[in-house]
């Protein structure tokens, strides 16, 4: 048994007073990772497959009244409630800090959907295998499978990007540049709330941000230590 | 001296009596064992429709993934704890009276938890990979994870299923021998290999009588840690209303409690249909009442302790999770807490009421009845709002699960049908060895029964 | 060769094997069989002493090692890294180990049981089904006859045969069969084992 380390530590810090909840993040997220598309009759019953959420809250009294989003998608934690519990090792932790998934090996017992309190793993309750008509098959990321019924997927940080980008990486003899890969709701965020970068440089542009005061994580009382840091200033709104 | 040994004619009419349900099947046992039968056949059909198309048809969703099957799950290994508990608890304190229970409630045993074992397979999203779950080499170099409750619960069930199958035939053993004796055709070849040549020599019931402590008292830790693993798979979590150190022994006696239920259920059905008024008396019903009743205390103390605790912390996101639960399922909330508790207490604490088999029947039912919806409050709210408000969920089962519970329920009462009907459901041995015991005694003016044996 | 007398009731067995003790046979031959089990001295004394519970424990020890490896070992050799858990886990494998060891305990008892019962026994011996309904065997092995077992160093006097071992097999025999009879026998049979 030898202790595999690496040089990264992926996180991401999200802006809370930036973000405008426009939804170019799940667009993208749907785009580039296969995420079927659900009809309104799945949503209804509540069995969309989004991998990253905004999560909209009305804050203050009437007529003060101001809407404040919160982009939520896997939190990637350190000390993950979802890993331990999945029977097969199909959730399990990767040496660059990311809460894998493997698709193949999971049998579907949800356990870890139960016990991710964020609630972001998402359940193929459907089958979505043929879930794209003609064309649209077509816009399928061939990086990635497309996963069958019964299985339970998450947020993965774009994990295809990154192995590209540790493949280039590699082959220039290098470690990643910050900035040189971004998962495609970073990529696409047109306010720049969402950065993501190696939280094991502390240079790096999402290292900076997480040292912010203005930082915080999700239900941090449970000890998840989450990868993802969001970043709200002081005042009356409050999420 | 020959008033307390046995007159073979009397051992022989004995054994006429206990071994009735052995008899040729009537036209309505035929009727009943279809009836069961379609029902579970009804259950696999939804079963194979769910397996064939998509779990959609369940009523889950995000983020209750988990419903009425892992509901069932629990219930049905809950059940199967009494039944060996008991039995092996009142062999270990020779508890006279426990005679003429032990065979139904050790069968009762493995049979519920042969019917709760399969819900985990039947819940799995892709059941058709199930054997990633099991440690075995492969070429696919997968290993399951021992660090997961679900693998701590599939080991715990392999060995009490194991283990209450060898309690049960372990119990049976000589009654195999007195079958044997009796039978003719498929069932002399079934006896004969399965009673392994007994015959009943001084040696052989040195050895047996030995063995059978030392089981009784091995099989009660098993169970104890059955249910204790059962209830880690919700207690290691960090979902709200889950995460409680108090589940394990909560969770081990509300399965005495639906257990002790079932065993009284189970005796008044089995008295009824085989005859066996004189052996499964109203003393059985008043001692196993006995017991119902300090359980039942036992199982109102753990639950106020588990919600009070809550309360007086008022932690917001715990108490939503109970506060939701008291408004959105107040009916079967109040109705849990009246079949399980307090009707119980009240009744059972009248003998008359203990005596007497409809009250004992209903009370039974009820608690059971109880014991599921337990079940259903525990897994259902806690999963529907857990810590992000922005997903809460409601849960109701669909046509597939209800189906698949009531095959379930179905598959348990047929195979206990079939093996009332192939082996012996009292412990005659049991029954004999008791009455071999029994003496009366000259005391003052009267005749008093006493007991001769080992200390 | 063994013979079987079969007796309604304990009062007349236990005379029967008063008189066969009387006559020189030993308790070592002498077994009853019965559909309930008696205390010791009732019909016959046997040995209280078994040897099935230190298998039982022997099974169990392997159990706990088996459980260890299982949970403890594959986790070593197969290292995944799983919510900060570390990779060989005190609880899990714990448990793990617990449920093993008992379910070795478990198997061990049963069939530790049967080895020293020696059963399933493919032997033909005398039976008779009145036995569980309620009759008394008395069973009676008969030493083949013509020479006087010599007591082995450190036998018990209840093992070694005496004298009734200078007899043929068949008087022996004959002898057993009266006594069983004046004390009150239904039937006796006899099984001669090859």
């Amino acid at each position: 048994m030898e202790k595999i380390t690496s040089p990264y530590k992926w996180g991401m810090v999200i802006d809370l007073d930036r973000c405008t909840g426009c939804g170019a993040c799940v667009v993208a997220c749907q785009a580039e990772n296969n995420v079927a598309i659900c009809a309104k009759k799945e949503i209804n019953e509540g069995r969309n497959m989004h991998w990253l959420r905004i999560e909209r809250f009305w804050v203050g009294e009437y007529p003060d009244v101001r809407g404040r989003f919160l982009p939520v998608l896997c939190q990637h934690c350190h000390d993950a409630p979802c890993e331990p519990v999945c029977p097969v090792y199909a959730s399990y932790h990767n040496p660059d800090g990311l809460n894998g998934q493997v698709y193949n090996r999971c049998v579907g017992t949800r356990y870890c959907g139960n016990n991710c309190p964020y609630a972001v793993r998402v359940f193929n309750f459907y089958d979505h295998e043929h879930a794209w008509p003609k064309p649209l098959d077509n816009q399928l990321s061939p990086d990635i499978t497309v996963r069958s019924r019964g299985v339970m997927e998450k947020c993965t940080f774009c994990i295809q990007r990154i192995r590209r980008a540790k493949e280039e990486a590699k082959g220039e003899g290098r470690l990643i540049r910050d900035g040189e890969v971004q998962p495609a709701c970073a990529q696409t965020c047109p306010s720049e709330a969402l950065v993501f970068g190696n939280m094991a440089d502390p240079a790096s542009r999402a290292a900076r941000l997480a040292r912010s005061p203005r930082r915080f994580r999700l239900l941090e009382h449970l000890g998840t230590h989450p990868s993802v840091y969001y970043l709200k200033g002081g005042g009356r709104e409050h999420v | 001296m020959s008033e307390h040994t046995i007159h073979p004619k009397s051992a022989s009419r004995m054994n006429d009596e206990m071994l009735s349900s052995l008899k040729p099947p009537t036209l309505r046992w035929y009727g009943l064992a279809f009836l069961l039968g379609a029902v579970v056949a009804w259950g696999i059909y939804a079963f194979s429709y769910m397996v064939t198309t998509d779990m959609s048809c369940t009523g889950l969703d995000r983020p209750v993934m988990w419903g009425v099957f892992i509901v069932n799950f629990v219930f049905w290994i809950g059940l199967s704890h009494s039944g060996t508990m008991v039995s092996a608890i009142l062999r270990l304190s020779q508890a006279n009276w426990r005679r003429p229970i032990l065979r139904a409630a050790e069968a009762m045993t493995v049979f519920t938890v042969a019917v709760g074992g399969l819900f985990p397979l039947i819940h799995l999203g892709r059941n058709w990979v199930f054997f990633y779950l099991i440690p075995y080499p492969n070429q696919r170099g997968l290993w399951p994870n021992f660090r997961s409750p679900l693998l701590w619960d599939a080991m715990a069930i392999t060995t009490y299923i194991i283990g209450s199958s060898l309690f049960l035939y372990l119990g049976m053993l000589p009654d195999l021998a007195v079958a044997r004796d009796r039978a003719h055709g498929w069932r002399l070849k079934l006896y004969t290999v399965l009673a392994m040549g007994w015959r009943g020599t001084a040696r052989e019931w040195v050895v047996y009588q030995q063995a059978s402590t030392l089981m009784a008292a091995l099989i009660i830790p098993v169970a104890v840690s059955v249910h204790s693993i059962v209830a880690w798979d919700f207690a290691v979590t960090v979902v709200p209303g889950w995460h409680s150190t108090i589940f394990p022994p909560y969770f081990v006696i509300g399965a005495i409690h639906s257990g002790v239920a079932a065993v009284i259920t189970l005796m008044i059905v089995i008295r009824k249909a085989f005859h066996l008024e004189e052996y499964l008396t109203p003393l059985h019903f008043d001692n196993m009442g006995k017991l119902q009743l300090v359980i039942t205390l036992l199982w109102s103390y753990a639950y106020f302790v588990e919600v009070q605790t809550t309360w007086y912390a008022h932690e917001p996101i715990e108490w939503e999770v109970y506060s939701f639960m008291a408004h959105k399922y107040t009916f079967i909330l109040l109705l849990m807490l009246f079949g399980n508790s307090i009707l119980p207490i009240i009744v059972l604490c009248f003998k008359r009421l203990r005596r007497s088999i409809p009250v004992m029947l209903a009370i039974t039912l009820l608690i059971n009845v109880g014991m599921f919806i337990e079940r259903f409050l525990i897994i259902v709210p806690s999963l529907s709002h857990k810590n992000m408000p922005f997903v809460w969920g409601t849960y109701f089962p669909s046509w597939v699960e209800l189906s698949i519970t009531a095959g379930a329920f179905a598959g348990f009462a047929l195979m206990y049908t079939l093996f009332a009907k192939t082996f012996p459901m009292v412990a005659m041995t049991d029954v004999h060895e008791y009455e071999s015991q029994k003496a009366l005694m000259l005391l003052g003016r009267t005749r008093v029964p006493s007991l001769v044996g080992k200390e | 060769m063994e013979l079987l007398g079969i007796f309604k009731d304990v009062g007349s067995a236990a005379s029967a094997v008063e008189c066969l003790l009387r006559e020189g046979f030993v308790e070592a031959q002498i077994t009853s069989l019965t559909l309930v089990p008696y205390p010791d001295g009732v019909l016959v004394k046997t040995n209280q002493r078994t040897l099935f519970r230190w298998f039982t424990l022997a099974c169990g020890i392997i159990g706990a090692g088996v459980g260890f490896i299982l949970a403890a070992g594959t986790a070593w050799v197969y290292p995944v890294q799983t919510g900060d858990k570390p990779i060989i886990a005190f609880y899990p494998t714990g448990i793990v180990t617990y449920e093993l060891t008992m379910l070795f305990f478990m198997v061990g008892t049963v069939v530790g049981m049967f080895l020293e019962m020696k059963l399933p026994n493919r032997a033909h011996r005398p039976y008779d089904a009145a036995i569980t309904e309620g009759c008394i065997g008395i069973s009676l092995s008969i030493h083949p006859g013509g020479e006087p077992v010599a007591c082995e160093p450190g036998a018990l006097p209840t093992e070694c045969i005496g004298g009734i071992a200078l007899l043929p097999a068949a008087e022996q025999k004959e002898r057993a069969e009266e006594i069983m009879n004046d004390a009150g026998a239904l039937r006796i049979t006899t099984e001669v084992q090859p």
